[in-house]
């Protein structure tokens, strides 16, 4: 066999590029093989309200616990204060597998007053 | 002879601009991202994979070192997914699509659904766009050495046709064209993408033709060499839809259209990648 002639940079390119293939193979080989089937599983947690100019602000942490990506994650947050309701949503476009995302919604009256309720009204395939 | 440490460096520079350039499209397309995490962990191996033997097919017939050997052929198509997979990382994290607060198998998804589009960039402009003198070189070589070789065409053929498809693939546009278009103008996407081949093999006179047309080259010739194009950039875009999640639960017509609406860039790929990428 003809001897291989490189430089020295091209042998590291070459390490450095064999060492970055089997570790992305070697992660990717171990999602499959750890990785279930289990459908998109939601979970909503809410932040501290902070005030804003003219409205008040909460933080939506959304979680998916599930094994499947979940699109246009349509949420709603209901503000109850007294015999008041509040309703607020947002929709995340994206939520990949065992991901989360960070979101707000807003009211008008001040949060710290009532309580909140969060829950997922619907959510697509992708 | 060693090449000299700047003469490599100065390729491998080529190279990345090459693939920049390829792969821009596709770096600034959100669909692609999302791709990247939606697709199982196995879709992404067998993608690494596909794009690893085009890369050993295309380096073995048009690569830089001509006077290549097997293993070098390997450390070429090595580096260039190792650059790409560099190149990937570092644009992603500039447009923001790398945060810390995503799962790793979301930013390696999008890290390696991108890279292989900017590895076989690489590949290409690491021996398409390098300097004259050694182009000329190059060229004088080649055509002795791949004179339209049925395998190098064909390599030569699915690169070309996974550059150009991949671009349009994974955008929502091919399966609205494809539900909406009824069967007429499905034949009619399927008539101009054969005469596009015809055509571009073997009229219109780009930088190449003559060696394809080759001495005695007769009716059965030119239909020999659109069938085959066409072909290639059929199987070229049914993989890549499939890999892009565009065949799941998905009627068979629906599949088979979609193929046809690919087919049309890839066809353009397939056949000027048998001309122009060598």
């Amino acid at each position: 066999m003809k001897k291989i002639e490189k430089n020295w940079l091209e042998w590291v390119v070459f390490g450095v590029s064999a060492a970055l293939i089997a570790t992305v193979i070697g992660f990717l080989a171990y999602e499959t093989v750890t990785m279930g089937d289990a459908l998109p599983d939601i979970q909503l947690q809410t932040g501290t309200p902070e005030a804003r100019t003219g409205y008040f602000a909460v933080p939506v942490r959304v979680t998916n616990k599930g094994d499947q990506t979940a699109e246009g994650v349509h949420i709603e947050v209901v503000l109850k204060t007294g015999g008041d309701e509040e309703h607020s949503d947002i929709e995340v476009a994206f939520l990949p597998r065992r991901g989360a995302r960070e979101a707000w919604v807003t009211f008008k009256s001040d949060p710290a007053a009532g309580m909140l309720e969060a829950r997922v009204l619907g959510y697509e395939k992708p | 002879m060693n090449r000299s440490v700047s003469n490599s460096l100065r390729e491998y520079a080529r190279g990345m601009a090459g693939g920049l350039m390829f792969s821009l499209p596709l770096l600034y397309t959100m669909e692609v991202w999302w791709a990247g995490f939606v697709a199982e962990p196995m879709r992404l191996v067998l993608y690494v994979a596909a794009v690893f033997v085009l890369l050993l097919g295309y380096n073995h017939y048009v690569g830089l070192h001509q006077e290549a050997s097997r293993w070098e052929v390997v450390i070429d198509s090595v580096e260039e997914m190792g650059l790409g997979l560099i190149v990937a990382t570092v644009v992603l994290f500039l447009l923001g699509q790398i945060e810390t607060d995503h799962t790793v198998f979301e930013a390696v998804g999008k890290i390696v659904i991108e890279a292989m589009t900017v590895a076989i960039g690489i590949s290409i402009g690491t021996s398409q766009l390098g300097g004259s003198d050694e182009g000329e070189k190059r060229s004088a070589q080649s055509s002795a050495k791949n004179d339209a070789t049925f395998g190098g065409q064909i390599a030569l053929a699915g690169c070309g046709a996974v550059l150009f498809a991949s671009n349009v693939a994974p955008t929502e546009e091919i399966l609205m064209i494809a539900t909406e278009s009824h069967l007429g103008k499905l034949l009619g996407i399927i008539s101009l993408s054969l005469a596009l081949a015809t055509v571009i093999l073997y009229y219109i006179e780009f930088t190449g033709s003559a060696r394809l047309r080759g001495p005695g080259h007769g009716l059965t010739n030119v239909i020999m060499g659109t069938v085959i194009s066409y072909a290639v950039a059929l199987v070229v875009s049914a993989a890549i839809l499939w890999f892009f999640g565009r065949f799941d639960d998905v009627a068979l017509l629906t599949c088979i259209a979609q193929t046809v609406v690919l087919g049309l860039a890839a066809t353009l790929g397939s056949s000027a990648g048998r001309l122009l990428l060598q």
